[in-house]
């Protein structure tokens, strides 16, 4: 380094003058104001961009630290939500609950109607019965009574007669009831069989249209009603609870980025760092300059090797690798900078 | 996985650099300088890109870089330098060793993850 002093190990020339003259030392001291200017300038430089970029730090700190109250809130009324939701869908089941209950409970009591129905058509087959034995009773009346016109010989032709159309309507009656009586026995199977076994619905290839304006489907219309709405609660309940997380999402993603810009502000720890590196070099320089004319006036050191080692500002530049410290060097000693205006990113 | 390394001698920007990598998804290897950086790719490490400063002890930026380019599998990875250094003939000579970007610190987050999609399109 050329700012290095060497220190002679032979008494330099002068020394046996036991003088020191003032002209050399006034011109090695010369150049340290300058130099400690630059200085100057570097270590406020220093204190700027640091402060810069506390600052900047600072304001982005200060952005996450509000972010994350409104993150705060916004998970805050996502649980309100999500307690809200709870509470509401645990209404919903239980009455949803009541209306399957209310459901079984129709579908029992039209049940039990039609058992009491067809209870009512068995009993008539009391009555056919009856009336079969009515019909039996009135046909051995008839024969009787036709045995009696044949004892009655002459006088008893037209009541023969009566009495064959007697047992005639006798025979038609005993029919007829014994028709109904099937026709009953056969309805009640079935009703029977629609009461116990319901698979024949699965294996139905066609339906009643299910507009049809009856009590059933009236009931049942009110039912289906009662559970549209309360699935469009649930799903009202669930778009709030999916709005409330989606914001909660976009907090914390605004969150990530600004801790994110925060981090990267931490450069300015690297550049400062080697910024005071440069102005630590540069105090030495003055440190050894000050030591060597300290030297030089005991007599130990040249008047040459003083002006060998002499610091110089422009040796000071050389050293600077930032553009930032070259064009504060540029300020602090008036010359100025060549600007490069190189790009800050360039890929080759 | 996209492994990219990290050169720096200074503590501070190895550690806010790999937070910003690993939360953008890159898995990252880091090195306090370029020796020993050398050494890890000697042991058979591949990154898919290589983030260098330049000043730096034992090894500078721009002789890692030079020596990189003769490993194996590293003719062709990208090596950015990042660095406080402004001057024009360092800039040449790192494009000459065969550096394939220069960035001056600071370097902001997303500036810095714009670059990499560049030079790592399918990343």
């Amino acid at each position: 380094m050329a700012s290095l002093l060497r220190r002679h190990s032979q008494a330099p020339e002068e020394s046996e003058q036991r003088g020191v003259r003032g002209d050399v030392v006034a011109e090695a001291l010369e150049p340290i104001p300058a130099f400690c200017e630059v200085i100057d300038g570097h270590v406020k430089d220093v204190i700027d961009q640091t402060g810069e970029a506390a600052h900047a730090i600072v304001q982005q700190m200060v952005k996450v630290d509000s972010l994350a109250e409104v993150m705060a809130g916004d998970v805050s009324q996502l649980a309100g939500t999500l307690t809200r939701t709870e509470k509401e869908l645990s209404q919903v089941s239980s009455s949803n609950d009541q209306l399957v209950g209310r459901l079984i409970s129709y579908f029992l009591y039209r049940d039990h109607q039609i058992r009491a129905l067809v209870d009512q058509m068995r009993d008539l087959n009391e009555h056919v019965t009856q009336i079969e034995q009515v019909s039996r009773a009135t046909n051995i009346l008839a024969l009787n009574a036709m045995i009696e016109a044949v004892r009655a010989g002459e006088a008893g032709e037209g009541f023969s007669v009566v009495a064959d159309e007697v047992r005639k309507l006798a025979h038609r009656s005993s029919e007829a009831a014994h028709g109904i009586g099937s026709s009953i026995a056969d309805l009640t199977a079935k009703l029977d069989g629609v009461l116990s076994d319901d698979t024949q619905f699965d294996r139905a290839q066609e339906f009643p249209a299910n507009d049809e304006d009856t009590a059933m489907t009236r009931r049942l219309g009110g039912i289906a009603n009662a559970q549209r709405e309360m699935s469009e609660m649930v799903s009202g309940i669930l778009r709030d609870t999916i709005a409330a997380a989606r914001q909660v999402q976009q907090s914390s993603d605004t969150l990530v980025s600004e801790t994110t810009q925060a981090v990267g502000h931490v450069q300015f720890q690297d550049i400062s760092r080697q910024m005071l590196e440069h102005v630590a070099e540069a105090v030495a320089d003055v440190r050894r300059q000050a030591e060597a004319v300290s030297g030089y006036a005991r007599g130990e050191i040249s008047a040459e090797a003083i002006r060998d080692g002499a610091i110089n500002v422009e040796d000071l530049r050389a050293k600077h690798v930032m553009a930032r410290q070259r064009f504060t060097h540029a300020a602090q000693t008036g010359i100025a900078e060549q600007d490069a205006n190189e790009p800050l990113i360039e890929l080759f | 996985m996209t492994t990219v390394m990290l050169v720096d001698d200074s503590a501070t920007m190895l550690m806010s650099l790999k937070s910003i990598l690993t939360k953008a998804g890159y898995t990252v290897e880091t090195a306090g300088h370029g020796k020993e950086a050398l050494d890890k790719l000697g042991k058979g490490l591949k990154p898919n890109l290589i983030i260098s400063d330049v000043n730096m002890p034992q090894m500078d930026g721009i002789t890692f870089v030079r020596e990189a380019r003769k490993s194996p599998g590293m003719r062709f990875t990208p090596m950015l330098m990042l660095t406080t250094e402004s001057e024009q003939s360092k800039r040449a000579e790192a494009k000459t060793a065969g550096a394939t970007g220069w960035l001056v610190k600071p370097v902001g987050p997303d500036q810095l993850l714009g670059v990499i999609k560049q030079v790592l399109p399918g990343a």
